[in-house]
């Protein structure tokens, strides 16, 4: 899943914005939310059977 | 000029031939079209992503979808994914040719990483659509 967020974030970075810093921040803020929504999604469907 | 205008502005100009053809290479070989830009970073970054993603994904054991369904399945269930795959351009064509990551072997898809292979083949496609778009439009001048 890291594997997945960092690749994927890499692209949405690399395409979008004006700037490279924008686009830096883009792309970390991009995994961030690839993380945090697959672990949440993990925990709730831990919990279903 | 406000941004609708703008907008409006370019829509209503046609895209150059060059940046149709600068799609092609980025669709074909994944990074080629921003190299033809002249973007190396974009090159190096989005096209590693799809070369990296492909090959993770066939590392993992990962399988594509071609437009023969398997026994049991429709076309109507392959193709959303052959499309995805499909968008890795020559390293599709190149795996469906040389029947590489195509064939349903029951012991490949036992493998824990089966579902992550396809999942990686599937993403390597869909973000080499995004670059290809990408260096479309840095082409046709719509976009710096």
């Amino acid at each position: 899943m890291t594997l997945f967020a960092a690749l994927a974030s890499v692209v949405f970075g690399a395409m979008a914005k004006d700037n490279t810093q924008e686009r830096v921040v883009y792309g970390f803020k991009v995994f961030a939310e690839f993380m945090v929504i697959g672990l949440v999604l993990a925990w709730i469907l831990y919990f279903i059977p | 000029m406000v941004k609708t205008e703008r907008m409006q502005a370019d829509a209503a100009e046609p895209a150059p031939g060059s940046a149709w053809l600068i799609g092609a290479a980025a669709w074909v070989i994944p990074g080629l079209g921003h190299l033809l830009l002249q973007k190396w970073w974009r090159a190096i970054l989005m096209g590693g992503a799809v070369w990296l993603s492909f090959f993770i994904g066939l590392a993992m054991g990962g399988h594509m979808f071609d437009i023969n369904p398997p026994e049991g399945s429709s076309l109507l269930l392959q193709l959303p994914p052959m499309v995805a795959n499909f968008g890795a351009g020559a390293l599709y064509i190149i795996a469906w040719l040389l029947g590489y990551g195509f064939v349903d072997d029951p012991a490949q898809a036992a493998r824990a990483t089966y579902e992550y292979g396809n999942t990686f083949l599937l993403i390597a496609g869909l973000m080499n659509g995004l670059a290809m778009l990408d260096a479309f439009d840095i082409a046709a001048g719509r976009k710096p």
